[in-house]
């Protein structure tokens, strides 16, 4: 329901647009040069992946590869353990997608819901942590989880996900503050208690910006590269960002840059995927952060 | 409220419990052998097999990497010492490498390969000092035929900090075809002819330049990326360091990057782009090879001046290839910049003594040899493996790289960015600064006095 009545306005608002005929040829025009743009890239990663070892370096680059090695999606297999490091991947940013979700929703409800004596200050002291940029924490993390004996395992990449992320508390926050107290009311008179109403209330009222939480956890989690390289030492459990890395990492060769993209695209495939599933979710999320 | 704050807190709990036994099984099983291999090591040490486990650091890249094919033959042959690999790309090789020393995690054997150089592990006191070890274990640096000088490199002060294993020199690489094409001479690998000088280089390079406003024709005679740019005065007979700052761990006691010989060799660099018009612009070469790759490789570029390691790409040019001699510039001692990279034990290592057993393995003449076909032409400090070398590039006259590898050693000085400390700072603040230049946006003289100042000042820092 609430997804109709937050898209009405704009539906309206194209159909009052419909009269002013150049301007929206205009602007389709405009958005299909700028789709061209931004895929640009995108094909060129797909063309590139699917090059030779000679092709990649010819210049000035061919558009569509001469002859298409679709060898290049197999050969991936053999020069990085890629099936290891895409399941090491899958593992560490699912948990911390699952740890980010429950932490940062609980503290977030906390914070929108209850009221005591300094209230605001806390919530500066954690949106003050955002301003720390990860270096400055990086030994005496790495110090702390080595006394634990948690340095090459998943661990230290994952049990810091179940303890909030400042920014994405903020964001559920926000966005709990504006849940309409009368249904908590309503809930509490029902004897519901603050479990249950952030479970059942907040939480299924809040799928937007979860998802959103969600996207950004995954991305984040998959993409970082530094914290993995850190923690990590045996081969088996590194990273897709810290394997492919290993392709640029030798300042006397030439990159395989064809495999690079062979790889880059297969990384992208859950990310897309993601989207594809939580777009309902992430875009209506969008729609109503925007209009509040 | 206290009530409900006791159930988050317990549902927190438990939600944190089940996924540390979920994550646990996920790696649980290398994670027990990490625990397993630690507890060996310490415990071993005093007990009845005295295995001792001693970590090399390195690059995550083939080229470095191949080690681990090494590790089960020098297992063999010492039984006592069992020998892991730890690695880390090249942009974060010195954060790991510093968070693995505060840690408490401190690999044994290591080198300068990310961004820092020697000096700057030895003036931040990360660095053993070897003499001792190498006295009492006999080590002779003849038994590995490494040459005296190449060994002084790494003392200081008479004391020994790191042991040579691989040599790269700067060489010329050029394109055959394009000298072909211009019905030139290839250029001699012989370091005495005394008629290759640097204007007959240019000469050439004039020659086979071709600006067109069709950036598929364009190509340029020569690329002169001789060392890194604070290095380059020096190919001219310019020196920019005080002579101190090669015996005392990398502190100049002054620079002279505003005299007029520095400057004077700058500008005879930067005419090769604006006056002469035969090297590419950085413009150029970014647009052709991309932010870090090489025009050469594209095949846009007659000669290429620049370190050996450009030769192990060599078999995959599309174009034929040979190796020259860096021409003559003016400096009658210095031509070629060495890139001597040697194995160093940290101060932290818990076994020194088995590191230098592990590094004394990896440069006798046996394992060098393997080590070039292993990591696809690395070249060996030990000159006896190094003839090996010399084969390795098809298509390329034995006899030439070993006349430039010669001419290097004998006219060659190791690599600034080695031996000054704060050098990756320096080496910063150079590309930054000389920017303006490069595009052609101010004169040499301009930016010269700001480069003298900033870099007293990081060399103090």
């Amino acid at each position: 329901m609430s997804t109709v009545r937050a898209l009405s306005p704009q539906t309206k608002g194209t159909r009052r647009r419909r009269k002013a005929e150049p301007l929206k040829i205009f602007s389709f025009i405009t958005l299909v040069v700028t789709t061209f743009l931004m895929l640009l890239p995108l094909f060129f990663m797909v063309s590139t992946s699917l090059k030779s070892k000679r092709e990649m370096l010819k210049f000035p680059p061919t558009f569509f590869p001469e002859s298409w090695q679709w060898s290049n999606y197999t050969e991936i297999f053999d020069t990085l353990q890629f099936g290891t490091l895409y399941k090491n991947s899958l593992i560490i940013a699912g948990f911390s997608v699952v740890g980010t979700l429950i932490s940062s929703a609980l503290v977030a409800y906390g914070f929108a819901r209850f009221r005591g004596t300094g209230n605001q200050m806390w919530f500066i002291l954690l949106l003050s942590t955002m301003m720390l940029p990860y270096p400055a924490i990086m030994i005496p993390q790495f110090v702390l989880f080595s006394h634990m004996n948690w340095i090459d395992t998943f661990l230290p990449l994952i049990v810091p996900a179940f303890f909030g992320s400042a920014y994405n508390i903020f964001l559920l926050r926000q966005f709990f503050s504006t849940l309409p107290e009368e249904l908590f009311d309503a809930g509490r008179i029902d004897g519901c208690g603050e479990i249950r109403m952030w479970a059942t209330i907040a939480l299924p009222l809040s799928k937007p910006a979860l998802a959103t939480v969600a996207i950004f956890a995954f991305i984040y989690n998959w993409n970082d590269l530094l914290t993995p390289v850190l923690y990590l030492s045996s081969s088996d459990k590194f990273t897709l960002p810290v394997g492919m890395s290993s392709l640029t990492s030798s300042r006397f060769r030439i990159p395989p840059w064809h495999l690079l993209m062979v790889a880059s695209v297969l990384a992208m495939v859950p990310i897309v995927t993601l989207f594809a599933v939580a777009q309902k979710q992430f875009v209506e999320g969008i729609v109503l952060t925007g209009i509040k | 409220m206290n009530k409900n704050r006791k159930t988050i807190a317990c549902l927190l709990a438990t939600t944190m419990l089940v996924v540390l036994a979920l994550s646990g099984c996920s790696g649980g099983k290398s994670a027990g052998n990490t625990l397993s291999e630690e507890n060996g090591s310490s415990t071993n040490a005093g007990g009845k097999a005295e295995t001792v486990t001693i970590t090399h650091y390195t690059i995550d890249s083939e080229d470095r990497t191949f080690v681990e094919k090494l590790i089960p033959d020098f297992e063999k042959q010492h039984p006592n010492i069992k020998v892991k690999v730890e690695k880390a790309p090249y942009e974060q090789f010195d954060s790991k490498l510093q968070t693995l020393i505060a840690g408490g995690k401190s690999p044994d054997v290591t080198s300068h390969w990310g961004y820092g150089g020697f000096a700057e592990y030895y003036n931040k006191g990360m660095l053993l000092d070897m003499t001792d070890l190498m006295k009492e274990d006999g080590f002779k640096a003849e038994d590995y035929n490494i040459p005296e000088n190449l060994m002084n490199i790494y003392k200081v002060k008479d004391h020994t900090y790191g042991i040579p294993v691989n040599m790269y020199v700067t060489l010329m690489l050029y394109n055959k075809d394009m000298f072909d094409a211009a019905s030139l001479p290839y250029p001699t690998s012989d370091y005495e002819d005394k008629s290759w000088t640097f204007d007959k280089m240019v000469e050439n390079a004039k020659k086979m330049t071709l600006v067109s406003d069709d950036i598929a024709k364009t190509q340029y005679g020569v690329d002169f990326t001789w060392s890194e740019r604070d290095m380059r005065p020096l190919y001219f007979g310019a020196e920019p360091y005080s002579e101190d700052t090669w015996t005392n761990g990398g502190v100049p006691s002054e620079t002279y990057f505003d005299s007029p010989e520095v400057i004077a060799a700058y500008n005879k660099l930067f005419d090769l782009v604006f006056k002469d018009k035969v090297s590419p612009s950085t413009e150029w070469s970014k647009s052709v090879a991309g932010q870090n790759g090489d025009p050469f490789v594209a095949g846009k570029i007659g000669m290429s001046i620049g370190g050996s390691w450009n030769l192990a790409g060599a078999n995959d040019f599309p174009f034929k290839i040979g190796v020259a001699a860096v021409p003559w510039g003016g400096n009658d001692k210095v031509r070629s910049t060495l890139y001597v990279d040697p194995l160093l034990i940290l101060k932290d290592s818990k076994h020194p003594k088995e590191a230098l057993q592990w590094i004394k393995y990896l440069i006798t003449t046996e394992v060098q040899e393997k080590s070039i076909d292993l990591s696809g032409g690395n070249p060996p400090i030990n000159t006896e493996a190094a003839e090996a070398y010399y084969k390795h590039f098809d298509g390329i006259d034995p006899q030439d790289i070993k006349n430039v590898y010669e001419g290097a050693v004998n006219y060659g000085f190791e690599s600034y960015n080695h031996l000054i400390t704060n050098y990756s700072q320096i080496n910063d603040m150079f590309i930054n600064e000389l920017q303006p230049v490069e595009t052609g946006h101010k004169t040499v003289e301009e930016v010269m006095t700001t480069i003298q100042k900033k870099v007293t000042e990081i060399i103090h820092r």
